[in-house]
């Protein structure tokens, strides 16, 4: 059963240059007891995906809607206020990227433990303080370290305090942004030990945030990766690792340099997108290896095939008329000697089909509709992954075309 | 193999803290007793966690600290106190990449004067012949067309372009030797990749000697040549990446390599072998063998009173460990 369930998930920031699509469009569960680990590069908003769960937001807030599901039910619906009282920390709770940075210098370890139940529940002095010590126990800490001040412990320690304060409600979901990120192997061996002994022991389910492949697979049983917004691929660590679907998800495995293996790495070309104006259709295909030419067009560029097939009478007997640029993945075309909407749109799906073959930009085409007395032609958008396998799916227009390439 | 481009001698840099009139200071001895030599047109990695004396080694080499004891030779010259002119000989001979490409970078300059800066120092060419090898400069790290970034300024520029001007300016001067410290720990992974090719093919083409700086053991294994492992100031294994890789002789490299994974599935599925506690004071650090009160294998009496020395256990393969064989 699932803990979690996003669903159509949109969180996005104004910013005077335009909207930042941090999380655009996501959908993903999370099954109990199970870690699904997120993995992509900075800025590809893994850590607003998390804000997003949380209700954490901004003053500069966009957009923010979708449905978020916690134990069977959408928390979205919930107030503030309830949101608060029953969501945050005891349903969710969340170890903050940075957060053994944060930890306040002046208070004692345990007293800052106990703080959040005396803040937001109401608890006794007491009872707070010796559930502080019980999580302090779980994680393996000492009991001394609950009279320290942090500048008194190690990173590694700092790191087990600030997930005993994650647990002290006892959630059944732990959203883990980056929790070993700025410490050595070492400590950082220690800790993944730590959770995944937690993870068993307590039966906890995890959202594993990364930037890391190797490190992601210590604790994923499912793992998403996004790029630029939006989850890519998607699917049991089983399937993703060895065979991966996607040409980001490809070329990001080959990019890591791997301890025990002589294959040498290979970089990716390009850099991450910006996420105010992302490419179109596919936000990765400026920079993949096997884009068809159908995986970029913006329906402005379509239009322009279109004009110049026209003009130079390779229409293939259709004159698909003057074209009107609805939004960036949408055109209408309007017929021109009154012929009848549906015969021309089904004119026209048979013209597209055929040029398929010789011009790649007709395979962006997903849908031919009628529309207002014209035909409205929507390009491919590459948001929605397509299943390719049991609880697995991928968000490339070659997968959906069942014509993947090797690369 | 001829001259080696770097020899270093039981190199030791302590740094002096908390002095005062009546109290005596205190040692902090980053770098202790380290004897290693680099050869031209190679890259040696030196991988250690993090305050185990990896920064201060590298700056030691190029004179940005002062040597406590031990000597440097470079190109067959003793460097170890060098002053004035010949230290500037120096400074345009070896370079430094250095650790944070953020801060690295003057943000009030465009990259031509960023980079045109160490020749107008070092007095180098006129305004045309500055000009050329600027672009020379940029090309080398595939900025292309030069002419175009040249003019940028570094908010313009993406990470890892950024990291590349860095690399371009510490090539600008055509040095022989350069010690890159951690070049790509703060780039994305698709990016990564790309400069440490380009810090490859500056070694190949061009036999730069390399001190590459990292806490990435599998990174240092794709593009070194050597490696060595740093633990508390002190050089504890040195050989080639392969050798190191497969037969770590010293029981720390033994544990770093367990406690790195590869991308598995499989990994979920059981606790990963590690030390217990932590990297010990450098002030006032552990007797005989530095890594003994942590070390599954240590011999009361042995380890914990006698320091071990860099023994050659392997052909080029180095080990201070009393018990290795
Ligand atoms: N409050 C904000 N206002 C405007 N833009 C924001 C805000 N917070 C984050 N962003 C932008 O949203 C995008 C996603 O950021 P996010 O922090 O979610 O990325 P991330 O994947 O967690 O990156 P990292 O790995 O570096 O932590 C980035 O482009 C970031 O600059
Ligand atoms: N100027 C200084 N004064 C006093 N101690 C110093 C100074 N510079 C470095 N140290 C100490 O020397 C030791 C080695 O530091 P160094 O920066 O060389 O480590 P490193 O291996 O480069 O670590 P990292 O991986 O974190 O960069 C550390 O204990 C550090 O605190
Ligand atoms: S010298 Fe002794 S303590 Fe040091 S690494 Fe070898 S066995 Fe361990
Ligand atoms: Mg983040
Ligand atoms: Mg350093």
């Amino acid at each position: 059963m699932a803990i979690l369930e996003l669903e159509h998930l949109n969180f996005h920031y104004r910013t005077l240059r335009g909207a930042v699509r941090a999380v655009d469009d996501i959908s993903f569960e999370v099954e109990k007891g199970h870690t699904l680990a997120i993995v992509g590069e900075s800025g590809c908003g893994k850590t607003s995906t998390a804000a997003a769960i949380l209700r954490l937001l901004p003053k500069n807030v966009a957009r923010y809607d979708g449905i978020v599901r916690l134990d069977g039910k959408n928390v979205m619906e919930l107030s503030d206020e309830e949101f608060r009282k029953t969501v945050r920390w005891q349903g969710i709770s969340m170890v903050f990227q940075g957060a053994m940075n944060a930890l306040n210098p002046t208070a004692r370890v345990g007293k800052q433990v106990a703080e959040p139940l005396q803040i937001h529940f109401d608890a006794e002095k007491e009872e707070a303080m010796a559930r502080a010590s019980e999580s302090l126990r779980s994680v393996g800490l000492p009991e001394y370290v609950e009279r320290s001040y942090p500048h008194e412990l190690s990173g590694g320690m700092k790191q087990r305090v600030v997930i005993a304060m994650a647990l002290i409600l006892r959630p059944g979901l732990v959203i883990l942004d980056e929790p070993t990120s700025a410490l050595d192997v070492m400590t950082q061996t220690n800790i993944i030990n730590l959770l995944k002994r937690l993870k068993k022991e307590e039966e906890l389910s995890y959202i594993f945030i990364t930037h890391d492949l190797a490190l992601a697979s210590e604790l994923a049983d499912e793992v998403g990766i996004m790029y630029a917004g939006q989850i890519r691929e998607i699917g049991p660590s089983e399937y993703v690792y060895p065979s991966p679907k996607h040409p980001y998800t490809k070329a990001l495995l080959k990019s890591v340099p791997i301890l025990r293996s002589s294959e040498s790495p290979i970089s990716i070309p390009g850099v991450p997108p910006d996420l105010i104006e992302s490419p179109f259709a596919c936000r990765f295909h400026p920079r993949c290896s096997v884009s068809f030419e159908e995986c970029g067009w913006s329906a402005q560029e379509f239009a322009d095939i279109l004009e110049r097939l026209r003009a130079s009478g390779e229409d293939g007997g259709v004159r698909w008329g003057e074209a009107e640029v609805e939004d960036d993945l949408t055109l209408v075309l309007k017929p021109e000697d009154g012929m009848d909407p549906v015969t021309y749109r089904k004119a026209l799906e048979e013209a597209f089909h055929e040029q398929e073959e010789s011009t790649r930009a007709f395979k962006a085409v997903t849908k031919v509709e009628v529309r207002d007395g014209g035909v409205a032609v929507t390009l491919h958008e590459a948001t929605t992954p397509y299943m390719i396998g049991e609880a697995h799916r991928a968000a490339c227009l070659l997968l959906r075309k069942g014509g993947e390439k090797d690369g | 193999m001829g001259e080696p481009l770097v020899s270093l001698t039981g190199l030791t840099k302590w740094f002096e803290i908390g002095g005062g009139m009546f109290r005596r200071p205190l040692h902090v001895r980053a770098v202790d007793d380290v004897s290693l030599v680099i050869q031209r047109g190679e890259t040696l990695a030196l991988v250690g966690e993090s305050g185990s004396g990896k920064t201060t080694l590298g700056r030691t080499i190029l004179r940005l600290l002062e040597p406590t004891d031990g000597e440097i030779q470079f190109a067959g010259k003793i460097v170890t106190h060098l002053k004035d002119k010949d230290l500037k000989w120096l400074r345009r001979k070896a370079q430094m990449i250095p650790q944070d490409p953020y801060s690295s970078l003057n943000p009030t300059y465009p990259v031509n004067k960023a980079l045109e800066e160490p020749l107008v120092i070092h007095g180098l060419g006129n305004r045309q012949e500055r000009w050329e090898r600027i672009l020379t400069a940029l090309d080398s790290v595939h900025l292309t067309p030069p002419e175009f970034f040249a003019h940028k300024y570094p908010h313009m520029l993406s990470g890892g372009q950024r990291q590349r001007v860095v690399v371009a300016r510490a090539m600008i001067l055509d040095p022989e030797f350069i010690v890159a410290d951690e070049p790509v720990s703060m780039l994305d992974a698709s990016v990564k990749v790309s400069i440490l090719r380009i810090l490859k093919e500056i070694q190949e083409n061009l036999g730069v000697g390399f001190l590459h700086i990292t806490h990435d053991l599998a990174t240092a294994h794709h593009f070194a040549e050597r490696i060595g492992i740093m633990y508390a100031g002190k050089l504890v294994e040195m050989g080639p990446h392969e050798s190191l890789l497969t037969e770590p002789l010293h029981p720390y490299t033994q544990a770093l390599i367990e406690a790195i994974p590869d991308p598995d599935p499989e990994n979920r599925f059981r606790e990963r072998p590690a030390l217990p506690g932590e990297p010990p004071s450098l002030v006032n650090p552990p007797a005989g063998c530095r890594f003994h009160p942590r070390c599954p294998i240590a011999r009361e009496g042995l380890c914990d009173v006698e320091e071990p020395l860099l023994r050659e256990l392997r052909p080029g393969h180095f080990v201070a460990c009393h018990l290795a064989e």
